[in-house]
């Protein structure tokens, strides 16, 4: 248990899909280490994880949302001594067999953070129109202020060095975090690039993004966006 | 509109006003008192309190405020009352912000701890068996 790189999986009710989420990770990158953060799921989460051993677990006493249980996971790195971590999903969508690329890019240096990207639209999964519209906004939002060159802002799959797992310990947004992190980074001046993967659909659950509570993420992130535009960017203390 | 007669800040606008203030007055210490409240959000409506004695002791200077915006005087009671309550609620929302920022830091601390203490745990049965 003593590798240098940690896998974080948050999951918030995703029985159906973690084991075999644990499974492929354990074929696929059998030497990293893997943290499930239960985001005080209410079915059988953690007793799977617990059960499937391999992955360490942190339980959240209540559900806190993506921002506050990924977070929670880069604490746990920051303090384990992670010189990687690596960001993927529960719910069996994030290629797992593509993670040693990831961690590869980051290795090399080509980006503090590198992005699993999709370049091919998910087959079974069309978006709404509002969706779509609200998900391109997004994304031109962060290009105009990032500089170009994110074609998927909102993308969960994701490896990052340690210079990014010190800034995430202590300050990631809350609901939909994914875009509002790349002008973090931008803002401290660490870099992004991505690479192209296919992304699976759903194996299972749900998704935790109704129409309504889409359209109050898209408003809200634009806004925190901005406000990190404005804001005059900490350094972090005795770090790069 | 000139015929509107100008309502002044009669004897019994000012009993009302004196008796629901030292009211609120006596309510607000009460609830101190039982620490039902905390003595920094008790200030403001202590301030808000007297203001309402002094208001209701010296009538003039509320109908000086309202001759100097050409307005009734009791239009200038529920601009302030307005002022007032907007500065409260914005100040409400300031301090939830900090709570929800404090219990989502405490959250994970729990999360990691117990993760921790539990590790520790299996570690001692693993070194006594």
């Amino acid at each position: 248990m003593n590798s240098r790189v940690l896998v974080i999986i948050p999951a918030y009710n995703e029985a159906e899909t973690i084991a075999s989420v644990l499974r492929r990770l354990r074929e696929e990158t059998p030497e990293y280490d893997v943290l499930v953060v239960d985001d005080g799921s209410e079915d059988a989460t953690a007793a799977i994880v617990a059960s499937a051993g391999g992955a360490e677990l942190v339980r959240l006493p209540f559900n806190l949302g993506i921002g506050g249980a990924m977070q929670a996971g880069y604490k746990y790195a920051l303090r384990h001594g992670y010189e990687i971590a690596v960001q993927c999903d529960a719910d069996g969508q994030h290629p797992v067999d593509r993670i040693r690329d990831l961690v590869a890019h980051v290795i090399a240096g080509d980006g503090d953070m590198i992005i699993g990207s999709r370049y091919v639209a998910d087959t079974d999964y069309t978006p709404s129109v509002g969706r779509r519209v609200g998900k391109s906004l997004l994304s031109r939002l962060v290009d105009a202020i990032v500089g170009g060159g994110i074609t998927d802002t909102t993308s969960g799959f994701r490896a990052m060095n340690r210079k990014v797992i010190e800034l995430f310990a202590r300050q990631y947004p809350e609901d939909y975090p994914e875009p509002e992190t790349l002008v973090v980074l931008h803002k401290h001046g660490l870099r992004v690039a991505e690479i192209p993967v296919d992304m699976q659909p759903r194996q299972g659950g749900e998704t935790s993004i109704g129409p309504n509570k889409a359209a109050y993420y898209m408003i809200k992130v634009c806004l925190a966006i901005l406000m990190n535009v404005l804001r005059r960017s900490a350094r972090i203390p005795g770090g790069g | 509109m000139a015929e509107t007669p100008q309502l002044g800040f009669q004897t019994p606008h000012r009993i009302v006003l004196l008796v629901a203030s030292i009211v609120l007055l006596a309510l607000v210490l009460e609830l101190v008192r039982r620490q039902r409240f905390k003595e920094r959000y008790a200030l403001l409506w202590l301030i808000v309190a007297l203001f309402g004695v002094g208001v209701g002791t010296f009538p003039r200077s509320i109908v000086w405020l309202a001759h100097l915006a050409h307005v009734q005087f009791l239009t200038v009671f529920f601009a302030l009352s307005f002022l007032f309550l907007l500065g409260l609620v914005l100040s409400f929302s300031v301090v939830i912000s900090r709570l929800s920022e404090q219990n989502r830091d405490l959250a994970q601390e729990i999360g990691l701890l117990t993760h921790r203490l539990r590790r520790l745990e299996n570690d001692h049965d693993g070194s006594e068996s």
